[in-house]
């Protein structure tokens, strides 16, 4: 028969070791926190849609830390924040994100004096419908979605590159039925078919909309998948061979592919019937500690030189026109990242929806998924 | 006139075709739980960046994994809820378990054990409601610590308590007749004896917690990311075999909690049911 | 068995005060962690959704702003039986799981039932361990095995090139959605079932062999009819977890596979409509419920054979 005494005087010493070590541990962390409120500027971004070395050569100049968070879409953020996330400096939604958080008043006014580099955005950017005069907002880089797909693939079956028909008719989805994915988003998706239809990409008619769904319906059995992000992948191995997706994607899979010596090339193209453009801005949040480091951060980047950084390695639009004469030629000259003047006009932002259509859209959405 | 064992030899699963065909059975069922997971480990030695052909050994991987400050952050973020949310739920686990056995008290049980039988998405949703609107919280790590607690209460408790249930009255009518005071009862009698079946407890809610991913998706908020989410980011953006890296090392570690589990409960795993 | 001196303890005021600083704080805490917030998710189905997502006020000064409570919600999910689909789809789902799960549990059960004591326990942990590791781990692992230049997926195309037929893909199709769930809940029905059978008296077979039963008879004679309750409970380990499940649609699913899990996700983050999104969880747990009661009845009628 165990002696009791003996063996919980032995237990009890465990337990009250474990415990401290516990109060250690949660010491250790508390003090971690608090030692974070030094200079910091906490960055609100997309995934990948920063250099690290534009990062690295900011926190030089300004002697602080920019600490970093990132979100895949807009809803996504826009969740987040209204779950209460606070203590962002810098949020870059896109431009109907941008009205939705204008509208909930959750943003700082910009202090344009402290901006000298602002001259430096190409006016055809500014002064959105969704930010008259920039009161909130300045323009950092923008995307297109469109159609990316693999050339010589495309070619040898002859079928068309510059048509949403192309993924939305049987008729050519035959040829290329599993080869095709779409993005996963409800508002892309429904855009490119409204668009299609000769409609506007904002239009909000429930009638038109019905035909837009019934539109994807119609082409979703020879989609391979609703996929937003990995698509890049099977673009560059070569089992996809058509998206529909976002430009600096479409030009990170050429790169890859190329890199991989894969004997094609993925190109991207905008399609008559016209594309949804996605402005992407630098906004400062009203529950941002240090509203300053950010109004630098933002004159930062709207130096030509750093706003480059980031279209030379990711491909993404560049409204800076500074900025023109440090990226490189190649990029420069591809018309999927610096749509023309003729182009332009094809071109359309995304404004932001009430609740009531939010819901119908997602009904929509879920009809999409599920017949 | 007794056999030694009334199955016959086929039942047994000894010799005989029957038998055979139960043991292949039975094994090909083991081969398909393993085999995934022995492809996720074998492929984080693969030098290519994809989940493919085998290229060649390397630990490259795992080096990328231990420079890279997200995952690293993540990691210690995940050991940190879990060390306390285990500890706080073994604790008030370990108390509803004897309340639950010495008691009875139906409500008690029907509020311990729900949590743990409805589908977690149910269970990360209200709770994300009500951090939002009713505690008007950010969402960070308090919220994932406390919604982690909540799930995990139950299965301490029912371990406690099949612990407690399966030893004798007698010892406590004992004590109590020799006029020891509830306190002194736990102290010298109950806990001793429930111990293995406490730490066995702390275990598992470590686990779980470790290897949560429902229920801390919908109360993590922005700031805050653990293992599994940032584990599924990556099977959503761009899945590198790091990502086969992280699970090998997550699935070792979660290997030696439960191993330690059934060290001091051989019966938790069975009694859950 | 309490005896007279026993009754007297327990009702006195040390015990009673015992019982509840024993069960008050856990008591206390589920209240506010667990009732609390389901009781705020009943109310939030009644409720208007936010200007930008969340919940609209129950009250606001200004009287143009939607506020206050109302059934829209509930019309809304009965309007289009689209949302009906869904719950039944993945009722459906959640169903043939629990069936595969089932007849690949039983063998193991069975097997590891009537092994030698000695390695029973060994083959029970085996089973338990990749239940140990995180179960997106264990999603992931499918996603490699089913991908496009694995070697499952090049033998089948392999094998349908040969015939003319296009490429499959595996990958992002119910094929890998209800795989990724059979293989992730299997441990789940393996242990309640083999925890039964090992209770099984030998005697009975015994007996059922001498009246000249042969082994399927008295398999399904005896030995599945005591198993139920295993099989029950199992059951209900499998069926309602995946009932609620959306990461494996999310991660391996194709254009068509959405399940009420991925729905409710959707409203609370992307749309953000969380009236809707309360509402939808309302119904997946009334089918819980509906399961549960079902598995109660079922459990209550076979208690007869044991």
């Amino acid at each position: 028969m165990k002696k009791f005494g003996h063996r919980d005087h032995r237990e009890n010493r465990a337990y009250r070791h474990n415990r401290c070590l516990l109060g250690v541990l949660f010491g250790l962390w508390f003090v971690s926190v608090a030692a974070q409120a030094a200079d910091e500027l906490h960055l609100y971004n997309w995934n990948n849609y920063i250099s690290a070395s534009t990062i690295a050569r900011f926190e030089q100049q300004c002697r602080c830390k920019v600490e970093q968070d990132y979100y895949s879409d807009n809803e996504e953020m826009l969740a987040k924040l209204a779950a209460g996330a606070t203590g962002y400096d810098i949020i870059v939604p896109t431009g109907n994100a941008v009205e939705s958080l204008i509208r909930q008043h959750a943003l700082r006014p910009l202090d344009k004096s402290k901006l000298p580099h602002l001259k430096n955005i190409n006016p055809a950017y500014l002064d959105t419908p969704f930010d008259r005069g920039n009161k909130f907002s300045v323009p950092y880089a923008y995307t297109l979605t469109l159609l990316g797909y693999n050339v010589q693939k495309m070619q040898a079956l002859g079928l068309p590159t510059d048509t949403w028909a192309v993924i939305f008719e049987p008729r050519y989805l035959e040829k290329i039925k599993g080869r095709v994915t779409v993005l996963d988003s409800q508002r892309e998706l429904m855009a490119a078919a409204l668009r299609y239809l000769g409609y506007s990409a904002n239009d909000t008619d429930e009638a038109h909309w019905k035909q837009a769904r019934d539109l994807i319906i119609r082409a979703k059995p020879y989609w391979a998948a609703f996929n937003a992000s990995s698509y890049i992948k099977e673009l560059a191995v070569g089992n996809i061979w058509l998206v529909h997706g976002y430009s600096n994607d479409i030009f990170q899979a050429n790169l890859d592919a190329q890199r991989a010596g894969r004997k094609f090339t993925i190109a991207a193209s905008i399609p008559k019937e016209g594309a949804v453009l996605a402005l992407d801005s630098m906004v400062l949040h009203k529950s941002g500690p240090r509203p300053d480091l950010a109004l630098q951060f933002i004159d930062f980047m709207l130096d030509g030189k750093n706003s480059a950084e980031l279209t030379n390695l990711i491909g993404s639009g560049n409204p800076n026109q500074e900025a023109l004469r440090y990226v490189q030629p190649e990029i420069a000259a591809n018309p999927a990242v610096f749509p023309d003047a003729a182009q332009m006009k094809r071109l359309e932002m995304l404004r932001d929806l009430d609740r009531m259509q939010r819901r119908v859209l997602s009904r929509m959405w879920t009809e999409i998924k599920l017949r | 006139m007794l056999k030694l064992s009334a199955f016959t030899e086929a039942e047994q699963g000894g010799a005989g075709r029957r038998g055979l065909m139960l043991w292949l059975a039975a094994l090909a069922v083991y081969a398909f739980l393993y085999l995934p997971l022995l492809i996720v480990i074998a492929y984080s030695f693969n030098d290519s960046r994809l989940n493919a052909e085998w290229a060649g050994f390397t630990w490259r991987w795992y080096d990328v994994l231990l420079h890279d400050d997200d995952m690293l952050l993540a990691a210690a973020n995940s050991l940190f809820i879990a060390l306390v949310s285990s500890s706080i739920a073994t604790l008030l686990g370990t108390m509803a378990g004897m309340a639950m056995q010495r008691y009875g008290m139906r409500v008690l049980t029907f509020m311990v054990l729900t949590p743990v039988a409805m589908p977690e998405i149910l269970l990360g949703v209200s709770l994300l409601l009500f951090f939002i609107q009713v505690l008007n919280l950010t969402l960070g790590m308090l919220s994932i610590i406390l919604a982690h607690i909540t799930f995990s209460i139950g299965f301490v408790a029912v371990i406690v308590r099949a612990r407690l249930a399966g030893m004798d009255d007698s010892i406590f009518e004992a004590a109590r007749d020799l006029g020891a005071t509830p306190w002194q009862t736990f102290r010298h009698i109950t806990f001793p004896l429930i111990l293995p079946g406490v730490i066995a407890g702390w275990l598992m809610a470590f686990t779980l917690s470790i290897d949560d991913f429902v229920i801390t998706f919908f109360t993590a908020g922005v700031g805050v990311s653990t293992l599994p989410l940032r584990i599924y980011s990556m099977i959503k953006i761009a899945v590198t075999p790091e990502v086969n890296a992280v699970s090998t090392i997550l699935m070792l570690l979660t290997l030696v909690m439960i191993l330690l589990a059934t060290r001091f409960a051989p019966d938790a795993l069975k009694g859950k049911a | 068995m309490a005896s007279q001196p026993e009754e007297r303890l327990r009702r006195s005021p040390i015990e009673r005060a015992t019982k509840w600083l024993v069960s008050g704080p856990p008591f206390v805490f589920l209240m506010f962690f667990f009732v609390a917030p389901s009781i705020i998710m009943v109310v939030a189905s009644f409720r208007y959704p936010g200007e930008f997502g969340g919940l609209a006020p129950i009250h606001a000064a200004d009287p143009n702003t939607l506020q206050g409570f109302t059934l829209e919600t509930y019309r809304f999910f009965f309007s289009d039986i689209l949302y009906s689909q869904i719950l039944f789809k993945s009722f459906l789902v959640a169903l043939f799981t629990t069936l595969i799960c089932l007849a690949l549990a039983y063998p193991l059960a069975l097997l590891i039932a009537r092994s030698p004591k000695k390695s029973r326990d060994l083959m029970v942990l085996l089973v338990v361990l990749p239940f140990a590791s995180s179960f997106l781990i264990r999603v992931y692992a499918w996603m490699i095995l089913l991908g496009p230049q694995a070697a499952l997926s090049q033998a089948i195309n392999g094998l349908l090139g040969a015939f003319g037929i296009a490429p499959v893909s595996l990958l992002f199709s119910p094929f890998a959605v209800l795989i990724a769930m059979v293989y992730v809940h299997l441990p789940f029905m393996v242990l309640p079932l083999y925890t039964n059978l090992e209770k099984h008296d030998p005697n009975l077979l015994d007996a059922a062999q001498d009246l000249g039963a042969n082994t399927w008879h008295r398999f399904w004679k005896v030995t599945f009819p005591l198993s139920l309750p295993g099989i029950l409970s199992g059951s209900a380990l499998v069926f309602i977890p995946v009932l609620g499940m959306f990461a494996i649609p999310d991660i391996l699913g194709g254009t068509r596979d959405m399940l009420i899990g991925n729905l409710i996700k959707e409203q609370f983050l992307a749309t953000r409509d969380w009236p809707f999104g309360s509402t939808l969880s309302i119904m997946l747990t009334l089918v819980v419920l509906l399961v549960v009661w079902i598995a109660a009845k079922l459990g209550s009628t076979k208690g007869r054979y044991a």
